[in-house]
């Protein structure tokens, strides 16, 4: 029964309007998936060269032990936010005569065919045969085999079910992130380090071997653990969660900006009440953090400001970038709506200015934290934030009016390329370049506090001469309305 | 109100829409008749400006629809699920289309009080998004949005084709309402040929993109009609039904 309920979801990737679309992005993810697991495999093989080279002196590895649940930690994160819930797989055979524990039983197998559960195995377990067999005997490789493996498999299904959780309850998702955020600033004020951490467990596992089985039964606790939830709420409604009553919730703070305002609102609905838009604003949330990778202390002490005026361009244009690159295509299902109403269509690009300006203003105002870290930290990223808000924009608003491409809010954003078509991928290049083509020529010819002037500056300039901006996107749409039409209505 | 001059539409070398002469005066309830394919959604997607003509144009109150967003102001329609935004509550819907209009919040309340018949309970505080409701829910959703604005013309694709038989019932006495009330110009299509003589005041047959008739609805218009289709189901299924 699992193996044809298996060759169904089969049938369903590859059948599905999505992947069916464009042999073109099917060959583009392919080679993708491809180059970033041979990139992985060539890593996992040479890993011992590396570290050697790295950490000179130090026994490989020692080092390696320190790593492993560094990489663990890190891989619930992205799990969380890019591991798909097989659930809805499961609805069109609820009513059949197929017993319950078959279905739980499909869904979690079902959901092991996943990039994430690749990715370690072809990593670690190179190593641990070529490195630690070779050291510590082949009894001692296997044991570490194992531990990877059950991490994996531990890691796969304990956030299955934190996601089935914080999809019910609010609750579960905020303590999962205040957790998340308490082991990052933690590790990066050196609280505790997860290294040593690491380092301890699994050079205690070098000398005892059979202590993997701790790693086994982590692995089966949490497997049980999913399977008991997921039988006890395998139910149509709480699976599609139709039957949670909608409320109807009116802005009234946006009210008093006419027109704009009330299509801000839609916006805003349209991002809280769809699953791919929601996603994306929870990834901006996440980008936020990325100050802790950037804002090294030895670039600020130095000056060398690039990475750090990088990070912040990340952090306050995360946003635009995401949201932006679809812009218009959001809407796309009910765009023949809002063209024929009673709409101009300046009042329309001109919300959509205002929506991303609002996003990477609650950005800004949010990382301006990091000004604990260091005060230079402040200046670059409002510099940041004005290129975002006067350059990135005008570009985002540009190549969306260039964009045809519809896409379906139902889905989930990971790994999703519908209504990504080359624009898309030319487009985040051309704002990297952008931003480089203003701040370079300063940077080397003068310094880097000129480049942070520069990009500050033209930005400011051009987020002033916004409604001229405006008029001209208008008059670009106006020009492209019919094709977008056309292409928004062809699903 | 609406003069159509010269206007053609194809879609890759098949003609959607060829329509030499047409002028629909203020007022006046116009029905559109014909097969799948004849053109009909087509057509009112060239007034709404939401395809690009071939040659030709359109002159609302003596505007071209395409230069000009004026028509926007007076104009209301529902063509298809793709008018409707589907992650809001009816309610909040309503609300957004009565502020685009200038309605307030206590007006759209007080109007959508009149449709508590035609709603049958099922549509508002249902707890449901819009993409939640079935098709003949939405479809009233889009049609009591077209008569919340007040509109001079407005515009509906089918509007019979979801709806139950006393919702039709309804509808029709809703858009004979409004028409008395306000002289809207009302602009329908349908399959059902009773209804649409019974509820509009001239009727355009299409076939294949163009009008093959222009006729103003009397006491023999559905007997006409019902010959029309009848002999062209005799003559045309062998070879259109492929």
């Amino acid at each position: 029964m699992t193996v044809l309920l298996l060759s169904h979801q089969w049938k369903a990737f590859w059948r599905s309007r999505s992947t069916g679309k464009s042999i073109a992005i099917q060959i583009f993810t392919g080679f993708i998936t491809l180059y970033l697991l041979s990139i992985a495999l060539f890593l996992g093989f040479s890993l011992p060269t590396f570290l050697m080279k790295f950490f000179p002196g130090q026994n490989i590895v020692t080092v390696f032990c320190g790593f492993i649940l560094y990489y663990f930690a890190l891989d619930i994160v992205f799990r969380f936010l890019l591991q798909d819930l097989p659930a809805l797989a499961v609805q069109p055979y609820l009513a059949q005569n197929i017993k319950r524990r078959e279905l739980v039983h499909f869904l979690n197998l079902r959901s092991l065919f996943s990039f994430f559960n690749l990715l370690p195995l072809v990593l670690f377990v190179p190593f641990s045969i070529s490195a630690i067999g070779h050291q510590y005997g082949s009894y001692t490789a296997l044991a570490f085999v194992v531990v990877i493996l059950s991490l994996c498999i531990f890691n796969h299904f304990i956030i299955l079910f934190i996601k089935r959780k914080t999809g019910i309850s609010i609750g579960w998702l905020v303590g999962f992130f205040a957790l998340v955020v308490l082991f990052i600033l933690g590790d990066y004020f050196s609280v505790f380090s997860l290294t040593k951490i690491s380092a301890v467990l699994f050079i205690a596992l070098l000398k005892m071997p059979w202590l993997c089985g701790v790693a086994v039964l982590l692995a089966i606790a949490a497997f049980y653990n999913n399977s008991i939830f997921l039988n006890n709420n395998l139910y149509l409604e709480e699976m599609t969660k139709a039957g949670r009553q909608k409320e109807s919730a009116e802005y009234t703070w946006l009210q008093k900006f006419g027109n704009t305002g009330d299509l801000f609102a839609i916006d805003l609905k349209l991002i809280l009440r769809n699953k791919r838009p929601r996603s994306l604003l929870l990834l901006s949330f996440i980008f936020l953090l990325y100050g802790f990778i950037l804002y090294k202390p030895g670039y600020l002490n130095k000056d060398q400001l690039g990475f750090v005026l990088l990070g912040g361009i990340f952090i306050t244009g995360i946003f635009i970038v995401n949201y932006g690159q679809f812009l218009f295509a959001w809407q796309s299902t009910h765009f023949d709506g809002l063209m024929a109403s009673n709409i101009y269509i300046k009042t329309y690009i001109q919300s959509k200015f205002v929506l991303l300006t609002a996003f990477s203003t609650v950005a800004l105002l949010l990382s301006l934290s990091y000004g604990f870290i260091n005060w230079k930290i402040i200046p670059i990223q409002i510099a940041a934030y004005f290129f975002n808000v006067g350059i990135n924009i005008v570009i985002t608003a540009y190549f969306a009016t260039r964009s045809y491409k519809g896409l379906d809010l139902s889905k989930g954003a990971t790994f999703n390329y519908q209504g990504i078509g080359a624009v898309q991928w030319l487009y985040s290049l051309f704002i990297l370049i952008a931003g480089a083509a203003i701040y370079l020529p300063f940077a080397l010819l003068i310094n880097s506090w000129a480049g942070i002037i520069a990009i500050g500056t033209l930005g400011l300039i051009s987020f002033l001469l916004r409604d001229w901006w405006i008029d001209i996107l208008t008059k670009q749409f106006i020009q492209r309305k019919y094709q977008i039409l056309q292409g928004f209505r062809e699903k | 109100m609406i003069t159509v001059n010269s206007i053609s539409k194809a879609y890759s070398r098949k003609i959607a829409v060829d329509i030499n002469k047409l002028h629909i005066a203020r007022g006046e309830m116009l029905g559109l008749v014909g097969n799948n394919g004849a053109g009909k959604t087509t057509f009112f997607r060239l007034l709404l400006d939401l395809v690009k003509a071939d040659r030709g144009e359109i002159l609302s109150k003596e505007k071209n629809v395409s230069n000009s967003e004026d028509w926007k102001s007076y104009t209301a329609s529902y063509l298809d699920d793709g008018f409707l935004i589907s992650y809001l509550t009816p309610e909040e819907y309503f609300y957004f289309i009565g502020k685009l209009n200038n309605r307030s919040k206590a007006d759209v309340d007080e109007f959508l009080k009149t449709f508590e018949a035609f709603f049958d309970g099922s549509i508002l505080q249902s707890g449901k998004y819009i993409r939640d409701l079935s098709k003949g829910n939405q479809f009233k959703v889009g049609i009591t949005s077209c008569l919340l604005q007040h509109p001079q013309i407005i515009i509906l694709d089918e509007p019979f084709a979801n709806l139950d038989p006393s919702s039709q019932i309804r509808l029709k006495n809703m858009l004979k309402d409004e028409h008395e009330k306000n002289c809207t110009t009302i602009i329908i299509s349908s399959h059902d040929l009773n209804h649409i003589t019974d509820v509009c005041t001239r009727i355009l047959l299409m076939e294949k993109g163009i009008i093959i008739k222009d006729m103003q609805a009397a006491s023999d218009t559905l007997r006409e009609l019902e010959e029309y289709f009848q002999v062209s189901t005799n003559t045309i299924s062998p070879s259109a039904t492929n």
